[in-house]
């Protein structure tokens, strides 16, 4: 019990954190040419694309839980190798999509847009790396026969995190990419 | 060792009220003083009475246990209430007579803060100066506030409000003075190593006293007289001074530092520090960092004539 | 499910504040008991506390007379920046911490955190992000922005030496631990409760941690989001804050305040959790209005959100807001203010004994007044634009600070003093110490008020031979010294107390709660058996039955009466 209200206690100050950085990004992209930029320089497809692995990262875990609650370890194992597979799908996508813009002379320190981008989107990406270490470390406990007893807090505890990280980058993705890609659209 | 520059100020205090926005903030602060001295007296009478007569008399005695008395405990709450509501009004009331929408009003002054010195223009003239600021008394004016570097506030007590400036954005205040005077005010932002020398002096004059005023300041440069300011004219432009400061109708247009085109006729220096005589230029000049550490202006290494002569142009310049 | 015995039983009791045992320090460091790590938090707190006096006692004398060329301009703005950050950061918060992390575990009958290890690592993330910070002396410069930094101040191109990196880390480091430590509190509070003890029976000291924990979780990472953008700008060149890479210098100050207005309140609502132990137990009575102080303990927090712009009247966001924040401002002024009557309803009718702890308590009911009343001044918008960034605030700031945190955190040390040594503190000298802190503190800061109507700012490293502003700039530097003595006085007073103080009595003040039904100092082991909760007042209950809060109609609800065993905590 415990464990659980303290990592519903870590994500709600994370959250805080996340607002201020997105209440940031949302402040600078009203200044004008923010957003052109933005549509301009983002490429919405493939960035939906290895969005789905994430997000379906997270069904995966939550089929790992439960199969854990029943007792089904050889299920545990696979769902868990699944998440971690999805989930560094998902950070190699990141990574290109970085390149690419480093490629185009979009950086930190080139504009705005730049600073405000790589900011938020690069501290998300630092909690899907936390997250999948945590999820390596478990997984790797799992195969050496530690959670064998059902008792455990931890599939659940590193279950919230997870789906937490998923949610915040459903955010993120919807204010970076959808909407001024709407935008530009509409315009 | 109190300088003598300092004794002609009129006021400093902000309850030396110059201006009607300043009266009507001394009048609320006032109303307050008198409300939260109530209060505070109210406290200790209560506190004292209570702590006397309520002292342990004897090791071992119990009173009778009291959790509360909701009666008591909404006036607790119902009298701060009132009065606060009360004050909400008043300085609702007070903010919108101070600062009203600035509407399609265009700035009669501009002032921008520098580390560490006021530039202020006058829009509508060639008029640019520095660290004495001129303005008319009996009219209302718009002053435009904004900043080159970092942030700075503008504070004049006896004239009211502050005002922060703001790298990147325009503030607005509305002023009107009352009497022709000196008044003192300092920048109110920590802004830096020399924040505590970025001093303000308003001199408020009549209205043809000020139309005067501005209209000698949209003269040119003076053409030096004697050999001794000749030589420092020579020397201001040939050294690197023309390239931070400006002299107007010279090649010297260096717009960093501050507009020197009058600059004999001011009565302070490095933005009221000391009172501007020859010797406090000299002293500045030969060596700027041991004046006022942390100016942006660098050491030049001046022969000592070359100080005399740059001084000496500098002091006629009127 | 007794996942709660991480902690070996212990052989011999702890050693309290002194050092002096066989594994030395070796026994602090690696130490995961709350009581120690408690006091751990405590000395740091009274070390950080000896640094910035000395570094303030340097300020003042510099502005001791006019004109002075005592300190050069950067080593003033130096000092007054780690004055500020120290005391917030260092001084206050640890003090805090340490209070809580001993004491809210002994309070609601537990033997330990919910968390012991992630205990010891907020401590020492502390103590990190504090090195850190004073690491910057010897780097090339301490921060020189002031406390809050403002922006574009805090960037390269204006402090290029290396100082406002080390307050970002420092303090990014210190908020972590800040935070992991608030989670513990809450898990602890909540889960850790001895068996019938329920909310409405904690004592308030632990309410008021408990919502304050919640305000840290909600406060901290608004600045933890602005160091974090600080860095960047300053070590990749992004461009938050810095106009002329088209950032938003005032972004900072939103983000800076959104942190900084609820810090205001997480240094205060602990303090006003232990006047609520110190009052009924000094005056002998309960609490007057226990749900008042509760209440408005939650609306204080609810409302410290709402209430940052008030820090930037000046800053000309317009009239409309300032005018909704003038409203919440002077609003959030109610909950704090009733409670300096809840208190003073405590103590009427009761029967007053003036130990040290209680005479800060009363001198506080005065002080604080002062300080919450110059506060109001800031909410009414147009006398906050005379005086804002004034030594109006500066004396403003001192009150709520000293006569507020500080006064509260000397009530607690000297009502805990007994518990956590087992020793006490030399009466006499204790009151000589506090009336020369109450005359220094009043000396020093009392004229700031009259400095800042008059016209000087804050934070500058000199100023001109105006009239009056020497003299009274010198007798505030007067008062600074005072202060500065009397606080030489309470570390000797604690110190020999510590050596060869008259022994205390496990229950030294005939107190209520649970914390003095364990022996002085508490063994490793808090609690073999803790006594039956059934009030907020167990202890008193336990020892006058005939008089039981709870037998008395307005009394909780009826239990038996018996030992209840400490290995079954609350919730499980």
């Amino acid at each position: 019990m415990e464990n659980k209200l303290m990592v519903k206690l870590v994500v709600g100050t994370e959250a805080m954190f996340f607002l201020a950085l997105i209440m940031a990004y949302i402040y600078f992209s009203l200044l004008p040419g923010f957003t052109s930029r933005q549509a301009d320089h983002l490429d919405i497809r493939s960035t939906a694309i290895f969005s789905a692995f994430l997000f379906s990262s997270s069904f995966t875990f939550w089929r790992a839980e439960t199969n854990f609650k029943k007792g089904k370890m050889t299920r545990l194992k696979g769902w868990l190798l699944l998440t971690l597979a999805l989930g560094l799908v998902f950070l190699v996508g990141q990574g290109t999509e970085y390149a690419r813009l480093l490629k185009e002379n979009v950086s930190i320190s080139s504009s705005l847009f730049g600073t405000s981008f790589f900011t938020l989107t690069g501290f998300h990406g630092l909690h899907v790396l936390v997250g999948l270490v945590v999820i390596s470390i478990v997984t790797t406990l799992t195969f050496m026969g530690d959670y064998d007893r059902s008792s455990s807090s931890v599939f659940g505890t590193v279950g919230i995190y997870w789906h937490f990280v998923d949610i915040v980058w459903l955010f993120v993705f919807s204010i970076v990419y959808v909407l001024p890609h709407l935008h530009k659209i509409t315009t | 060792m109190p300088d003598l520059f300092l004794l002609n100020i009129s006021a400093s205090s902000i309850f030396d009220a110059a201006s009607p926005e300043a009266a009507s903030i001394r009048q609320l602060t006032f109303e307050f003083i008198i409300a939260a001295s109530a209060v505070l007296l109210l406290v200790v009478i209560l506190t004292s009475y209570i702590t006397v007569k309520y002292r342990s008399k004897h090791r071992h005695e119990d009173p009778k246990q009291i959790t509360g008395n909701r009666a008591l405990e909404i006036w607790m709450v119902s009298v701060p209430l009132a009065l606060v509501i009360l004050f909400l009004f008043r300085s609702l009331a007070t903010m919108n007579a101070i600062l009203p929408d600035r509407g399609n009003h265009t700035p009669d002054i501009i002032i921008t803060g520098h580390q560490w010195f006021w530039e202020a223009s006058y829009p509508g003239t060639t008029v640019t100066t520095a660290n004495e600021i001129h303005l008319p008394t009996g009219k209302r004016i718009l002053m435009l506030l904004n900043a080159a570097d970092v942030i700075h506030d503008w504070w004049v007590p006896a004239l009211g409000p502050k005002m922060d400036m703001i790298p990147g954005m325009n503030n607005y205040l509305w002023l009107t003075i009352n009497q022709p005077g000196i008044y003192d005010g300092a920048c109110s932002e920590f802004c830096g190593q020399q924040h505590a020398w970025m001093r303000i002096r308003v001199i408020a004059q009549l209205q043809p006293d000020y139309e005067r005023w501005l209209s000698e300041q949209t003269t040119n440069t003076h053409i030096p007289q004697d050999t001794m300011a000749k030589a420092g004219a020579i020397l201001f432009l040939e050294s690197t001074c023309s390239s931070c400061h400006r002299l107007k109708g010279t090649a010297a247009a260096g717009i960093t530092g501050p507009d020197l085109t009058h600059f004999g006729s001011r009565q302070t220096m490095l933005t009221g520090m000391m009172a501007n005589d020859s010797g406090n230029v000299a002293r500045w000049l030969s060596d700027p960092q041991a004046v006022k550490p942390g100016a942006h202006m660098p050491r030049f290494i001046f022969a000592k004539d070359s100080i005399r002569a740059l001084t000496a142009y500098l002091e006629q310049l009127k | 499910m007794s996942d709660i015995n991480f902690i070996p039983e212990p052989e011999e009791p702890i050693p309290s504040l002194s050092v002096s045992n066989n594994q030395g320090i070796l026994q602090w460091i690696s130490s995961v008991d709350h009581k120690q790590i408690g006091i751990m938090y405590l000395w740091l707190s009274v070390l950080f506390l000896v640094i910035a006096g000395i570094e303030i006692l340097l300020v003042r004398l510099q502005l001791a007379i006019p004109n002075n060329h005592f300190l050069a301009p950067e080593v003033y703005n130096q000092l007054f920046t780690m004055h500020g950050t120290t005391m917030i950061f260092f001084v206050a918060m640890p003090a805090i911490f340490g209070f809580t992390t001993y004491l809210v575990p002994l309070m609601i009958g537990a033997n330990d955190m919910a968390f012991p290890r992630l205990n010891a690592f907020s401590f020492w993330t502390t103590f990190f992000g504090g090195s850190l910070l004073y690491f910057s002396f010897l780097a090339g410069g301490a921060p020189d922005a002031g406390w809050f930094n403002y922006a574009p101040l805090n960037e390269y191109n204006y402090s290029s030496s290396p100082g406002i990196d080390y307050y970002c880390s420092g303090l990014l480091f210190a908020g972590i631990g800040t935070l992991t430590a608030s989670v513990n509190f809450i898990v602890t509070i909540l889960h850790y409760r001895v068996l019938p003890m329920s909310l409405k029976q904690l004592p308030l000291f632990v309410w008021m941690i408990l919502i304050n924990s919640f305000l840290v979780l909600a406060a901290f990472p608004s600045l933890n989001a602005a160091l974090a953008m600080l860095l960047l700008d300053r070590q990749l060149h992004a461009h938050f804050f810095s106009a002329a890479g088209g950032g938003s210098a005032i972004l900072w100050q939103h983000l800076f305040w959104l942190f900084g207005h609820p810090e205001v309140y997480i240094v205060i609502l602990p303090i006003f959790g232990i006047f609520s132990e110190v009052f009924p137990v000094f005056s002998r009575k309960p609490i007057f209005g226990y749900g008042m102080v509760v209440g408005s303990g939650v609306a204080i927090a609810l409302l410290a959100f709402g209430v940052w712009i008030h820090h930037m009247f000046a800053t000309g966001l317009g009239n409309t807001v300032n005018s909704f924040f003038a409203a919440s401002s002077l609003l959030i002024g109610i909950p704090t203010g009733v409670k300096i009557f809840n208190w003073l309803a405590t103590m009427h009718g009761g029967a007053i004994r003036f130990s040290v702890s209680m005479l800060f308590a009363i001198a506080f009911l005065i002080e604080f007044t002062i300080g919450g009343l110059s506060g109001i001044s800031f909410a009414i918008v147009p006398i906050d634009w005379q005086l804002t960034d004034t030594y109006y605030v500066v004396a403003h700031l001192h009150f709520v600070f000293i006569g507020g945190t500080l006064f509260g955190l000397l009530s607690g040390l000297f009502y805990w003093f007994p518990k956590m040594s087992g020793r006490l503190p030399d009466p006499r000298l204790s009151k000589w110490f506090f009336w020369l802190f109450v005359a220094g503190f009043n000396i020093t800061f009392l004229v700031q008020h009259a400095l800042g109507a008059m016209g000087m700012p804050r934070r500058v490293y000199t100023y001109p031979d105006l009239p009056g502003w020497g003299i009274l700039n010198l007798i505030s530097t007067i008062g600074a010294f005072l202060m500065a003595g009397s606080v030489g006085l309470l570390v000797f007073i604690l110190v020999r107390a510590i050596k060869k103080g008259a022994v205390a009595s496990p229950d030294a003040w005939d107190a209520n709660t649970l914390e003095w039904t364990t022996s002085s100092p508490p063994g490793l082991k808090n609690f073999d058996r803790v006594i039956p909760v059934k009030s907020t007042r167990p202890f008193r209950d336990y020892k006058r039955p005939e008089d039981a809060d709870w037998n008395r109609p307005e009394g909780a609800r009826k239990h038996e009466g018996k030992y209840i065993p400490q290995n079954n905590p609350h919730g499980k």
